[in-house]
C-alpha cells in the first residue's frame, strides 16, 4: 500500500494545480463550500468537475451537462476494458472500491502484467488511487479556502504538470515498434480531431493509435 | 434535496459507471485474445491522446510557434523521459524549459 502511495506520490503533486483551480472556480462560480468538496468527494474526475462546474454555473440545460459528463467520462470504458480480465475476477469489494478510484492516473500505474492479480498487487492499487483520492480533495479544499482571493488559473499554464507527468509514463513503455506507431498515430489523430472540434476526440484519437499499433503488430508476427 | 446536489449525485453516477462497468463480472461480454492484445495498446494510447492537445492547445486554438512553452517543454520533457525514464527528472527538466521559455516570451 505504502509502494502505491509513493509511485502515485509526482501524479498527485501534478494535479494539485487543477484540485486547487477546481475549488477556487466553484466557489468563483457561486456555489458552497460542501458543494464544491463533494464534487471531488463523490464525481472524483477533474475535467468532468471543471467542465460541468462552469456549465451548472451558466444554467445550461440539464440533459446537455449529463451528455457532457458522459463524453468525457467514455475513455474509463476503455480502462475497464482493459483491466476487465484481471479485476473482473476479485470480490465485489475490490472492483467498487478500485472501479470508483479508477483514474487516468491509476490506470497509467495498472500496466504491469501482474496488475491486480495478488492480494499485494490489490493493496498496492489500493494505495495508489487511495492516496490520489485523499490529495485530490485536499487540493479542491485548498482552492476551496483559497476561494475568490485567487485570481483565474486557466492562463497560468498550470496543465504542464499534467503533461509532462503523461510524458513521463508514455516514453519508457515506447519499447517495440508497434507502441512506437500507436503512440504517434495517438499523437496525430489526437490533433487533428481536437483541431476539428471533434467532442469524442479524445477516444476517438486513442481507439485509431491502438488499431494501428495493433495492426503493426499482426503484420510482424 | 436541491438541484444542485441532485446534479453532482448524478455526475458522480456517471462516472462511476464508465468506470464500474466492464469490471462487473455478471456482464456478458468474454474478450477474445486479439481484443486482449488490441486493449495492451490502450495506456499508451490514451495518455498520448491526453497530453497532446495540452502541448499544442491554447484557449481551444492551436500554437504552432516557437513562442509556444509548452512544447518546447513537451520536447524537454520527451528527451528526458527516454533519457532517464525518471518521472521526477522528466516534470523537473520539462518544467524548467517551460519555465524558461515562458518567461522569455
Amino acid at each position: 500500500m505504502i509502494k502505491g502511495a509513493t509511485d502515485m506520490l509526482p501524479l498527485s503533486l501534478a494535479v494539485l494545480p487543477w484540485g486547487v483551480l477546481f475549488g477556487s472556480l466553484a466557489i468563483q462560480r457561486g456555489f458552497s463550500w460542501i458543494e464544491g468538496q463533494l464534487f471531488s468527494a463523490v464525481i472524483f474526475a477533474g475535467a468532468v468537475q471543471i467542465v460541468t462546474i462552469e456549465l451548472m454555473a451558466e444554467n445550461t440545460r440539464y440533459i446537455t451537462i449529463l451528455f457532457m459528463a458522459l463524453v468525457i467520462s467514455s475513455r474509463h470504458f476503455l480502462y475497464g476494458l482493459t483491466l476487465r480480465e484481471k479485476l473482473s475476477k476479485q470480490s465485489l469489494k475490490w472492483r467498487i472500491g478500485l472501479g470508483f478510484l479508477l483514474t487516468d492516473e491509476l490506470f497509467s500505474l495498472s500496466g504491469h502484467r501482474k496488475s491486480y492479480a495478488s492480494k499485494y498487487r490489490l493493496y498496492y492499487a489500493l494505495g495508489a488511487g487511495g492516496s490520489f483520492y485523499l490529495a485530490w480533495n485536499i487540493w479542491t479544499a485548498i482552492g476551496i479556502i483559497a476561494g475568490v482571493s485567487l485570481p483565474d488559473l486557466t492562463n497560468l499554464g498550470l496543465d504542464f504538470a499534467v503533461a509532462a507527468t503523461f510524458i513521463a509514463l508514455v516514453i519508457p513503455e515506447i519499447r517495440t515498434v508497434p507502441v512506437l506507431v500507436c503512440v504517434l498515430v495517438s499523437a496525430i489523430s489526437s490533433l487533428l480531431f481536437s483541431f476539428y472540434g471533434f467532442e469524442l476526440s479524445l477516444v476517438a484519437a486513442a481507439s485509431v493509435g491502438m488499431l494501428c499499433g495493433y495492426g503493426v503488430q499482426r503484420v510482424r508476427s | 434535496m436541491n438541484i444542485t446536489l441532485v446534479t453532482i449525485l448524478l455526475l458522480a453516477s456517471i462516472t462511476f459507471m464508465t468506470r464500474y462497468l466492464f469490471l462487473e463480472e455478471k456482464l456478458p461480454l468474454r474478450l477474445g485474445p486479439n481484443i486482449s492484445q488490441l486493449l495492451s495498446f490502450s495506456g499508451p494510447a490514451v495518455l498520448t491522446a491526453i497530453f497532446i492537445p495540452i502541448l499544442f492547445f491554447n484557449n481551444n486554438e492551436i500554437d504552432i510557434s516557437v513562442s509556444n512553452a509548452y512544447l518546447w517543454g513537451g520536447v524537454g520533457s520527451i528527451i528526458t523521459a527516454y533519457k532517464t525514464k525518471n518521472i521526477y527528472w522528466t516534470i523537473g527538466f520539462g518544467g524548467i524549459v517551460f519555465i524558461g521559455v515562458s518567461s522569455y516570451f
